[in-house]
């Protein structure tokens, strides 16, 4: 069974957020519900100023402590390294965003981000908490894929509707081989200066592995001991740290 | 058996009425509130995805570590044998009862599918989550409560029964707490939350906002008169009570003092800059200055077994301590994680009025609980 991860080469990243685009389309999130994001940041006075911007999806940890807080088992792993959450048991207590060291888990039941309510635009239907006209076919709430119903917590799959359905023993699932392609986790796929990898971690060939040997890859905020299964790669993999804004 | 209920004449029945009326009205407030929460569910509230805890959380914390509080005062009488303090021991068993309804009524209304809970939570045995064992020790908790709370309704004090009982609760409302300290003290990801004392901590403010609920509520039973209370409930509450009370109130200053001034001088940005907020807010100030010193200062004076001083004291922690679990509780997330230039300052977060409905709603169906077992259940019965 494969260990799925994701390299993002930050060298490579233009922060042109057509990941975060492909991602809403593809799982259907409401704005604000940015299971993959694009962060920005500034650090520095003008006229030194650098802006640095930073993709940030779910990092799927080898030792997730939002699967380790949740009352319910809700929040699991499954064989293939992915982090899911199970709608039909999640009682919305958010206790797994509270320990989630990354901030990327969501509450479905919040104030819409941008007007009009895209939640009254289309009212939900059969449990959901809203209801588009156009919807990804592959809906399975035991895995948190698809609209979520009300009260609960979601977040970024991996695309496992996608990545599940690959073929056994493959070792990287890329976009530029035609017979993968579908498989391909969305945000992945679409990244026009291909600054992202996904493949098996536990495969010593796999393409992922070669480059966090060859690029030095790094996890996130490794000290918490989650272990993310997501690396950077690049010179800057990280984020700066959080200040308050000078207002003189 | 005695019984001070006849004796405590038409003050105390004027105050009783008085708290009847506002536990009414505060429920019609709170009805009306939450009108909002029962047609559009949670999206009234004005947490969300980055404070995910808010007000609500804050109540529950606050109610169901009073509820500790007042168990532990209970005990010393019906664990640890000190006779002087039976005749206020019935009157804090359900007062432990009341209160820990309100925090779970201010929960259970928080949370997203608290049905679900009822059989997802025994289903799956999630023992790694602190959240699991804080619902098992407050689950066993209340019902060793409510079990103790009718044995000594009908008068049985000591038997074996009664007195396995008073431990059982005990126990379980130590481990209670402690595992709710642990939901946050175990959070390495919230620097603001994290550390091995939170539970210490937690046991230290249950003890004393239980204290503060006693100062009040048994004062305002009472009249404000202690020619009404029984010779055994009156030597409690002027002479080992208001001592108990300053030097549970003396620890509470110091820890908080501690925590302040480690917040203050630590250069962890998680813990530095909320605290730095914290600090600078009028609450704060209000909550060292007028809702912790001076009733430490008041309980140091000859005034600290005057039934009004005692009183006012009780109220002024109680808002303390209530500030206190406020910015504990929503502290710990006012930095953005990973928002980039979503967020480029702390997380504003203002309760809505749905969860001030929410807690006032709670609140009033506590104090309605309390006041109906000062009418009905006899609440000043002791053992002969």
């Amino acid at each position: 069974m494969a260990k799925w991860g994701m390299v993002i080469d930050l060298e490579k990243c233009t922060g042109c957020q057509a990941c975060s685009t492909a991602c809403a389309m593809e799982n259907n999130t409401l704005p604000g519900e940015s299971w993959q994001d694009v962060l920005y940041y500034k650090e520095g006075k003008y006229p030194n100023v650098n802006v640095k911007w930073f993709p940030r999806p779910c990092m799927h940890c080898e030792n997730p402590s939002c699967m380790h807080v949740c009352p319910t088992k809700a929040t699991y792993k499954t064989e293939d390294g992915v982090v899911l959450i199970d709608w039909n048991k999640c009682i919305g207590c958010k206790y797994c965003m509270i320990a989630c060291p990354y901030g990327v888990r969501f509450y479905t039941d919040e104030k819409p981000l941008i007007s009009p309510d895209i939640k009254d635009a289309f009212p939900g239907q059969n449990g959901q908490t809203y209801s588009p006209p156009y919807q990804n076919p592959d809906q399975d709430w035991t895995r948190g894929i698809g609209i979520q119903p009300k009260g609960v917590v979601s977040k970024c799959t991996f695309c496992h509707h996608k990545i599940s359905k690959a073929p056994p023993g493959v070792a990287d699932l890329d976009e530029d081989v035609p017979e993968l392609k579908e498989y391909v986790p969305a945000c992945v796929r679409t990244c026009a200066p291909k600054a992202r990898y996904f493949g098996d971690l536990d495969n010593p060939n796999s393409n992922v592995n070669r480059l966090i040997a060859d690029k030095r890859g790094v996890r996130l905020l490794d000290h918490t001991g989650n272990k993310p299964q997501v690396y950077y790669l690049g010179d800057h993999g990280s984020v700066p740290s959080f200040s308050r804004p000078d207002k003189s | 058996m005695s019984d001070s209920t006849q004796t405590m004449g038409t003050g105390a029945g004027a105050i009783s009425n008085l708290r009847l009326g506002i536990g009414v009205i505060g429920l019609l407030i709170g009805l009306f509130a939450i009108i909002g929460l029962l047609s559009q569910g949670h999206e009234t509230f004005n947490t969300g995805s980055n404070i995910a805890w808010g007000l609500p959380v804050s109540a529950y914390v606050f109610f169901v570590l009073t509820s500790t509080g007042l168990t532990f005062v209970a005990s010393l009488a019906m664990v640890f044998g000190m006779k002087n303090f039976y005749p206020i021991a019935k009157r804090c068993v359900w007062g432990a009862i009341a209160t820990l309804l309100v925090g779970f009524i201010s929960l259970g209304l928080e949370i997203g599918n608290p049905l679900r809970m009822i059989w997802v939570i025994p289903t799956n045995m999630a023992t790694s989550s602190p959240m699991w064992w804080m619902g098992l020790f407050y689950l066993s908790y209340a019902v060793f409560l409510v079990w103790k709370f009718a044995l000594i309704n009908k008068g049985d004090w000591n038997s074996g029964q009664s007195k396995f009982v008073g431990i059982a609760s005990f126990v379980t409302v130590i481990l209670a707490h402690a595992t709710l300290g642990s939901v946050f003290g175990m959070m390495g990801m919230r620097p603001f939350w994290f550390g091995g004392m939170v539970p210490v901590y937690f046991l230290i403010t249950a003890a004393l906002s239980g204290l503060a609920f006693i100062m009040l509520f048994i004062n305002l039973d009472y009249g404000l008169n202690r020619n009404r209370m029984s010779e055994g409930a009156r030597k409690a509450m002027n002479e080992q009570m208001p001592i108990i009370f300053a030097i549970v109130l003396g620890l509470v200053i110091v820890f908080n003092l501690a925590r302040t001034i480690t917040g203050l001088w630590s250069n962890v940005t998680e813990i530095n800059i909320p605290m730095q907020h914290i600090v600078g807010t009028f609450w704060f100030q209000f909550e060292i200055w007028a809702g912790l010193v001076l009733p430490f200062v008041l309980m140091l004076t000859a005034m600290r077994s005057n039934p009004g001083v005692q009183a006012l004291a009780g109220a002024l922690v109680i808002i303390a301590v209530f500030i206190g679990r406020y910015e504990y509780v929503v502290g710990g997330q006012l930095v953005p994680l990973f928002k980039g230039a979503w967020y480029d300052d702390l997380i504003a977060y203002s309760p809505s009025m749905t969860e001030i409905g929410v807690v006032i709603l709670a609140a009033s169906i506590g104090l309605l609980v309390y006041a109906f077992g000062d009418k009905k259940l006899n609440l000043s019965d002791s053992p002969n």
